[in-house]
């Protein structure tokens, strides 16, 4: 690729040819603040923050719109550059409401960020500021199922609109009405109605779009850490963040405060869907099994995994059948494959079944963001293993007739995933309960039908809570990193696993999950799906000092290289002890 | 030499001289036969060496622009001829398109010819409903005639010409925001780089012209760029519309070469003040460009001459003002105007205009305070070069300039709370008025 040379004050960049002098100045940690530019949107303009001064150009520039060309000199701090920068600054805060305290971008919000960085030290607006729906409270709108929007905040950078008419494929977000009086604004107010929702208040650089499912719940300095892992609702696997709120032990609710999406530019971009978005809450619900269960009583482990163990020991070669759900993670399903290997032997492959449910989702028709059909994380590694064939649904209909025939002992179900990800298995349970079948045991994380009719549950672990490779649709191995700790007594699913190979007397002597995931690659050692298994990290959630760093990778530079004044050290300040008052002897009263 | 008749304006004060057939008697379409022999090259060589600048504002050299449209690439090119003319102050493309059509057509199928585009948009102001019915029926003419369409005039080239009425807003006649509501989007300016010369309507090469940019193209061939070069002040040759209005006794278009002064055009042209009265200031380019005063007399109204004097020649709109005439007033006013038709797409533009407005009604009111004057001047020198299009530039114009040369106006505001200025009988009742909007 050819590059270009050039300088931003007195440093001599080189970067391939194309890039923007603002892009040149991000990637470089060169301070130049921005609004309407976002790396996953095309150039506008329009908010005139990243005012450079270009030699041999007689205005300032705007940087996000010139293209570095070789021997060009620019400068972001002559007393032109930041003068002309404050006067922006001003314009933009002269009508913003300023309601900072009550607002949810508070603390993570470049609009006071790169004010306070940049910014004139005063306003001189002493007229009444422009309001669209009224004050306060009255200000937020409804903006559609999942959003709400405060027309007060907005500094109409358009991001949000060009996100829905670029990224979405469906332009539902536009100004209306024209210059002091524009607003953003649907059709008929309908509101944003699109599964790629939740991303408007991550490209929104003030905080008016909020999601409804964070607004009020939190604020920044309350989610001290935060975990990059990746999404595992479908086969797509979305790098994501999940923010973690601080929480006394005692408290109630939920520590997973929010998902937001990562960059990765092989997988999802900048972007990731509502379903992965919001669909976390199951998570931390009140449908989660906690306990060890044999006939429905909590018992300790030992007695459940010794019950389960001899049952579908005994059950013998033709007796025994299991069903795994394609949530599980390549570790899982190793590690049941190798169950079911020393017990039946070169039976083995008949022996499971894998199963998952697939939906259409409903998106515009030339959207760069496609949520795929298949709901489970995992169907290419279950293919690598050989569990499963190259079929595009999963077929269960022998495994059914096999368990409505009454010639099964026991079927062992290991499910990691949310409810129903199974797809339709009341016939399953309907066996159990009729006795047909004359015992199940379910491994899994929510209580559903079928877990009620088991004779043990096995409580295991949520994806974000373990480390968990997958394989998406398009063959990257990703791992999925712990956030939180598991509900109760719940384990993590491999050494679940170990411990009922050891309760079935055929011990599989993996004592780490690295040991699990070499074991893998010595197994099945030329599939590019486990290609990086064994160099795959093993993330725990970090401190506030990587804050916003692992939200978005657009703002991540900015908190690098920006704002060393502001987080992390106002937010480490904030956990230091308090400095002692001077204690001022009372003077008597005369 | 100044220009001994007039060229563009012949005949438009005769009956129906909009017509197609009174076009041809006077010797219409004869440049565009001779333009079709002719090679693309030969044209924009002539149209070059003619100087011709662009009548629309920025007086840029036609010929040069329509050089830079890619020959080589295999997108179509189109030619928009700007006719939203709606600069406050302007009414000379309506007196063209109004009298004159079909040496615009003309002009067009010549322009057309020239960049290689077989399409030229017409994209007139949403107001000018009268005269676009009119064009319309004149057009269908030409295309009867065969001066229009495929194979025009047994030539082998094809062009053809679509009006499009604009819906309303003043932005809508900067360049790339025409382009954009030609699209059916909002007229909002496009980032620039690309220019449209290389990506313009539709994502293909397009020429924005101005109307009497377009009209002097027919003359220019049929006369030879010599001829056109003879005519007015060295680099601001041509013939030249000058839109004269205010308290002069007789306001209306004049055609004549730019080595006219401010003097000529007022007292000779437009037989000077009305009655009674005095000269006290002179925008002399549209309500986008610098006041002037009486000292600016005898500058030359050419692109160049107006900018020595501190103001620009723009669309040629001069707007004389008598001693009646209250500047803070006129700065308001036209403030109002332009918070009234800023796009709001460019953050300085968008806020600065409304802050600068409400500030300017507090003087009015006589709330006004001194520092006020001195933040006027700083929120316009925020707004000036820091916007997206030329609309900042032009929105600070008048508050710059009246408070240049009428600082005492706005002082005596201040410190009197009322006008320096008698109330004149055409004035409000109130000063402050309210607005619609």
């Amino acid at each position: 690729m050819s590059t270009v040379t050039f300088t931003i004050d007195g440093r001599e960049l080189t970067v391939p040819k194309g890039t923007t002098v603002l892009q040149a100045a991000i990637q470089n940690g060169i301070k130049i603040p921005y609004y309407c530019y976002h790396p996953g949107l095309g150039v506008d303009g329009n908010c005139r923050v990243c005012l450079v001064k270009v030699e041999k150009m007689p205005k300032l520039q705007v940087s996000c719109s010139v293209v570095a060309g070789d021997g060009m000199i620019v400068h972001t701090s002559t007393p032109e550059v930041l003068a002309a920068r404050a006067g922006v600054f001003e314009f933009l805060l002269i009508n913003h409401p300023l309601d900072c305290p009550v607002c949810d971008k508070g603390g993570e919000c470049p609009l006071q960020d790169f004010s306070y960085a940049f910014g004139p030290k005063d306003s001189r607006m002493e007229f009444e500021r422009r309001t669209f729906d009224g004050d306060g409270v009255k200000a937020d709108v409804d903006f559609g199922p999942t959003l709400m929007l405060n027309r007060n905040r907005c500094i109409m950078c358009t991001r949000c609109a060009r996100f829905m008419r670029e990224i979405d494929g469906d332009p539902q977000i536009g100004v209306i009405n024209r210059g002091y009086h524009s607003e953003i604004g649907t059709s008929r107010d309908e509101g944003v109605h699109s599964l790629l929702s939740g991303n408007l208040m991550d490209v929104c650089p003030v905080g008016a779009i909020t999601t409804r499912d964070y607004r009020f719940k939190s604020r920044p300095w309350d989610n001290p850490n935060a975990v990059d892992t990746v999404c595992t609702l479908c086969e797509k696997g979305c790098n994501t963040t999940l923010w973690i709120k601080a929480k006394q032990e005692w408290a109630k609710g939920a520590q997973l405060i929010r998902t937001t999406p990562r960059l990765n530019p092989e997988v999802n971009g900048y972007w990731m869907c509502d379903l992965g978005r919001f669909g976390y809450h199951w998570v931390e619900g009140d449908q989660r099994l906690s306990q060890p269960l044999i006939n429905q009583q909590p018992r300790p482990w030992t007695d459940a995994l010794a019950l389960a163990g001899e049952k579908l020991r005994s059950a013998g070669r033709d007796g025994l059948r299991f069903l795994v759900s394609a949530h599980a993670s390549h570790e899982e399903m190793f590690l049941l494959g190798r169950i079911a290997q020393e017990l039946l032997g070169d039976a083995a492959p008949q022996a499971i079944s894998v199963s998952w449910t697939s939906s259409a989702k409903d998106q515009p028709a030339d959207t760069k963001f496609r949520i795929p059909e298949v709901n489970a994380p995992n169907v290419a590694g279950a293919r690598a293993l050989g569990l499963v064939g190259a079929e595009a649904a999963p077929d269960l209909s022998a495994l059914k007739a096999l368990v409505e025939s009454g010639r099964l002992k026991a079927v062992f179900v290991l499910d990691p995933g949310p409810a129903g990800n199974l797809g339709d298995l009341s016939w399953l349970a309907a066996a159990r309960q009729s006795g047909t079948l004359t015992f199940l045991a379910v491994q899994g994380v929510v209580a559903t039908d079928l877990s009620r009719a088991a004779d043990v549950v096995l409580p295991g672990s949520a994806w974000p809570e373990k480390h968990a490779a997958f394989t998406n649709m398009t063959g990257q191995c990703q791992t999925t990193n712990t956030a939180i700790v598991p509900p109760g007594e719940a384990r993590d699913d491999w050494q679940i696993l170990s411990d009922l190979a050891i309760a079935m007397q055929v011990p599989l002597g993996y004592e780490s999950l690295r040991q699990v995931r070499d074991a893998i690659v010595a197994t099945v050692p030329d599939s590019p799906a486990f290609a990086r298994l064994a160099e795959l990290e093993y993330l725990k959630p970090q401190k506030a000092s990587t804050w916003l760093e692992s939200s978005n990778a657009s703002e991540r530079v900015k908190w690098d290289a920006m704002f060393l004044d502001l987080p992390p050290f106002k937010f480490e300040r904030m956990f230091e002890a308090a400095p002692r008052a001077n204690v001022i002897p009372l003077k008597p009263v005369p | 030499m100044r220009l001994p008749e007039p060229v563009l304006t012949t005949h438009v004060n005769e009956p129906f001289s909009y017509t197609l057939e009174n076009y041809l008697k006077w010797g219409g379409y004869a440049a565009m036969k001779k333009a079709l022999a002719m090679t693309p090259g030969q044209i924009i060589d002539e149209v070059k060496a003619s100087g011709l600048r662009g009548r629309g504002g920025a007086g840029f050299p036609t010929g040069m622009k329509w050089s830079f449209v890619p020959k080589d690439i295999p997108k179509p090119k189109y030619l928009c001829v700007n006719a939203d003319e709606s600069e406050p102050g302007t009414f000379k493309d309506h007196v063209l398109m109004e009298r004159n059509p079909h040496l615009l057509f003309e002009g067009c199928v010549i322009a057309c010819r020239s960049i290689g585009a077989k399409t030229a948009y017409i994209y007139i102001r949403g107001e000018f409903y009268h005269v676009q019915k009119q064009m319309e029926a004149e057009l269908q003419k030409a295309y009867a005639a065969g001066y229009l369409g495929r194979n025009i005039c047994g030539t082998g080239e094809d062009c053809d010409i679509h009006i499009h009425r604009g819906a309303g807003a003043y932005e809508a006649g900067e360049e790339s925001a025409l382009l954009e509501s030609l699209e059916g989007k909002r007229a909002q300016p496009r980032l620039r780089p690309p220019f449209p010369a290389v990506v313009g309507l539709y994502g293909s090469p397009t020429i924005i012209n101005n109307v009497e940019t377009i009209c002097n193209v027919p003359p220019i061939i049929e006369r030879g760029a010599a001829w056109f070069q003879g005519i007015g002040p060295e680099k601001n040759q041509g013939p030249k519309l000058f839109c004269v209005s205010g308290h002069v006794k007789r306001p209306g278009v004049f055609e004549t070469s730019m080595d006219v002064t401010l003097r000529e055009l007022i007292y000779d042209f437009c037989g000077g003040i009305r009655d009674g009265h005095e000269l006290k200031a002179i925008i002399p380019g549209g309500s986008s460009t610098n006041v002037l005063t009486p000292a600016s007399l005898d500058a030359q109204a050419s692109f160049d001459g107006l900018v020595k004097a501190g103001s620009m020649l723009g669309s040629a709109a001069m707007m004389v003002m008598d001693e009646t005439t209250d500047m803070v007033w006129l700065a308001e006013n036209l403030t109002h105007f332009y918070k009234h038709e800023s796009c709001g797409k460019c953050t300085p533009c968008r806020e600065g205009s409304d802050w600068m407005h409400k500030i300017l009604q507090k003087i009015l009111r006589g709330e006004g305070a001194m520092k006020d004057l001195d933040l006027l001047l700083s929120i316009a020198n925020n707004i000036g070069g820091k916007t997206l299009c030329p609309f900042g530039d032009a929105e600070i114009a008048p508050v710059v300039s009246t408070l240049q040369h009428f600082r005492a106006e706005y002082e005596h505001y201040i410190r009197e709370g009322r006008s320096l200025v008698p109330r004149a009988d055409w004035m409000p009742r109130t000063l402050v008025p309210a607005h619609a909007h």
